[in-house]
């Protein structure tokens, strides 16, 4: 019989190479980056502590906080397109590969429907940009090349490579909906779209505050595949700019712009802040109270 | 605080020092290391460049340190900063430099008797408040406009020389509908301003004349020869492929190495890629608005190599950069690649037949670099960001004049840059 406190001490040891590794890669790169952007470190006199002036500079520049408050508005966008899209699409396909209607095929098709989710975004990006291409593709309609269209094409390329996650947790969810449970709904008479409602839905709607928190971290985390389409500076007129193409500018500059590292790693700071708050509201109001299913 | 910069490049920042404390340690010759954002180049300079230098010096050996481009100037500026970093750091032009030598990055070349081959405007890129240069120019790109020497031919056409001419040509070649007049588009706009507006722009703002009085705050981005230019490029849009909006800069080179399009506005550096499928390509520079007018050229400095002032080998350094300065440099390195042209006032053979057309469009022509690199987008909004936007805009919505594009960029460098504001 080993002792708790041994138990502990184990514990520890096998978790520790893990722990190193976040600690050095995560956890201090994130500290100094919160920490640089209260300090001006490339005036000649060394490292200055500014306090907030980093973030003063970031909200109340014109230009500046004018292209900050473009890229969170568009990422905002990018988000609820991801969500309004994704999820239901995501719905429909679960329900399609558990319905049993698809018998011995339904491996194949969840395989296929999973296929674009591990694809590079480098080619995800190239390949549409091809069939999307005026000139050799098979649309005649500049759709990235216009402001009122560029945002919402990308976020749907994006969509088409990352539904197969949603679809995915949902579709493990309904696999896990009892079998018991289905079968006396179906004694009772109810049909198999009465069922999907009444008895599969409100089992798996949990799972819907999950994948809602965890696209808006990945969406407020995005980066690649605008990067990969337009640059860092992604036109036309920043309309497809989100908060990652912005701190890439900001804090790594370009052949005839310097690097603004305090500036760059405030914005860090903030699209962290951005991200951890709404997360953290996630899991203090909703993830918590959610009670899973017991027969 | 120096922790906080080990954190960022810190792969990049290990393998600078490892590979400079290694070489001095243990080998006999000094190893002095080279950082560039060229890491396209490392094959030019190891297997062509640097034997060369070596052959003649064997107590020095260079290490050839390339950073990937879009990290380049972040790098350099941690590295440097916590004390580390290459002997040789490849120089950005202009304003980013002009920042890094306020810094103190650089050990000053004042003295170094390779710098009498350059005269002022080719080092002006590269030197400080101070006037006194910092970073040995090495290598510029020109900007001009490809043609289909076949099309042409074919279409009866002859090389326009004034604007008028060009628009003819255009037309020319659009009337008879088989080819696209202009292989350009919009998607990325870092090419409308360096491939077009500052490519055909400077023979109405006469070159270094208006850059210059931008710079003293002489002239205005609203002044008629700005609007000009600005109107003279708006003028391209018939031209342009249907949905041109979306096309990129890869696009287009193909468009045209396809033989589908007549012209390819576009820089130095595409040499090898226009031709590499064989087409029989020339090449012109940008037309002027009269007949007779003075040409203008679009001549970028594009990188310049300093020494850093923290570098402990620093006579090696200079022993190198003195190297560089001289013409068996100059044509090494312009005739491995191609596209790029000397700064030096020595003469230079292109071997390759394009390069040396381009190098000949320099002859009687007044070199002018960028309009907007120096000085104007040293703040916020830079000017040369502002234009990418604003001639992006021009050419993705049909109601934007080059009225609106010159009071807009003339508003956003007003407020900021001191010579501007009154």
């Amino acid at each position: 019989m080993i002792s708790p406190a041994a138990a502990y001490r184990n514990l520890l040891l096998f978790v520790l190479p893990a722990l190193a590794v976040y600690l050095v890669f995560a956890v201090l790169p994130l500290a100094t980056s919160i920490v640089m952007s209260f300090f001006q470190t490339n005036g000649a006199s060394g490292d200055v502590f500014v306090g907030f002036a980093n973030y003063e500079r970031l909200f109340t520049h014109p230009t500046i906080s004018a292209r900050f408050w473009n890229a969170l508005l568009n990422n905002m966008q990018y988000f609820a397109i991801h969500l309004i899209v994704e999820v239901p699409m995501g719905l429909l396909l679960a329900a399609l590969l558990t319905s049993g209607k698809l018998a011995r095929s339904e491996g194949i098709y969840r395989t296929l429907l999973f296929i674009p989710a591990t694809l590079s975004v480098v080619i995800v990006g190239f390949v549409w940009r091809l069939i999307i291409n005026p000139l050799w593709g098979l649309v005649g309609f500049p759709l990235l090349g216009t402001e009122s269209t560029a945002l919402t094409t990308i976020s749907l390329m994006s969509v088409w490579q990352y539904f197969g996650i949603p679809m995915v947790f949902l579709y493990s969810a309904l696999l896990a909906v009892p079998n018991e449970l289905v079968e006396a709904a179906n004694i009772d008479g109810a049909g198999g779209w009465t069922t999907f409602w009444k008895i599969k839905f409100p089992l798996i709607a949990p799972q819907f505050g999950l994948i809602a928190i965890l696209t808006y971290i990945w969406t407020f985390n995005g980066f690649d595949l605008v990067f990969a389409l337009n640059g860092s500076a992604p036109g036309p007129n920043y309309s497809t700019d989100i908060l990652g193409t912005y701190f890439y500018r900001t804090f790594f500059g370009s052949s005839g712009q310097l690097a603004d590292l305090d500036l760059g790693s405030a914005v860090a700071t903030v699209i962290f802040l951005t991200v951890l708050l709404v997360t953290a509201a996630y899991f203090w109001l909703i993830q918590r109270r959610l009670k899973s299913y017991s027969v | 605080m120096r922790s906080i910069r080990v954190s960022i490049p810190l792969a990049a920042t290990l393998g600078v020092m490892f590979s400079g404390g290694f070489g001095a340690a243990f080998a006999d010759p000094v190893t002095i290391t080279l950082n560039s954002w060229r890491t396209e180049d490392i094959a030019v300079w190891q297997d062509t460049v640097l034997p060369a230098f070596e052959a003649k010096h064997p107590d020095i050996k260079v290490e050839f340190a390339p950073i990937n481009t879009n990290e380049y100037n972040a790098a350099v500026q941690s590295q440097i900063e916590g004390g580390a970093g290459g002997d040789l750091i490849t120089c950005r032009p202009f304003d980013v430099n002009r920042e890094w030598i306020k810094r103190g990055y650089f050990e000053s070349l004042e003295g170094l008797p390779g710098l009498a081959n350059f005269d002022k405007t080719s080092r002006a890129a590269w030197s400080g408040a101070d006037d006194k240069a910092y970073c040995l120019p090495v290598a510029a790109v020109l900007a001009g406009f490809y043609y289909n020497a076949d099309i042409f031919k074919e279409l009866g056409l002859k090389v326009p020389t004034t604007s008028a001419e060009f628009i003819d040509v255009l037309q020319a070649i659009k009337k008879d509908g088989r080819y696209t007049p202009l292989a350009y588009g919009a998607a990325e706009s870092w090419q409308l301003a360096y491939n077009g507006l500052y490519s055909i722009g400077p023979a109405y703002w006469k070159g270094e004349e208006g850059r210059l009085g931008l710079i003293d705050g002489k002239k205005k981005l609203t002044d008629p020869e700005f609007v000009d230019a600005i109107a003279a490029f708006a003028a391209w849009k018939p031209f342009l492929p249907a949905g041109q909006e979306s096309l990129n800069y890869a696009d287009m080179t193909q468009l045209f190495t396809l033989g589908k399009a007549a012209i390819l506005p576009d820089g130095s550096w595409d040499i090898n890629q226009v031709t590499s499928t064989g087409l029989n390509v020339g090449v012109f520079g940008p037309p002027v608005p009269k007949a007779g007018d003075q040409r203008y050229l679009q001549e970028m400095p594009d990188m310049g190599i300093g020494i850093n002032a923290k570098s402990t080998h620093k006579e090696a350094a200079k022993t190198f950069l003195d190297w560089i300065a001289g013409p068996e440099f100059q044509e090494l390195y312009v005739n491995a690649a191609p596209g790029f042209f000397a700064m030096s006032n020595k003469p230079v053979t292109y071997k390759n037949k394009l390069a040396q057309d381009f190098a000949d469009l320099k002859k009687g022509a007044q070199l002018t670099p960028r309009l907007a690199l120096d000085r104007l987008s040293a703040g916020t909004p830079p000017l040369d960001d502002e234009t990418w936007r604003l001639l992006q805009v021009m050419f993705t919505k049909s109601d934007v004049t080059p009225q609106q594009v010159a009071a807009e960029l003339q508003a956003g460098l007003a407020s900021w840059y001191g010579p501007q504001k009154k």
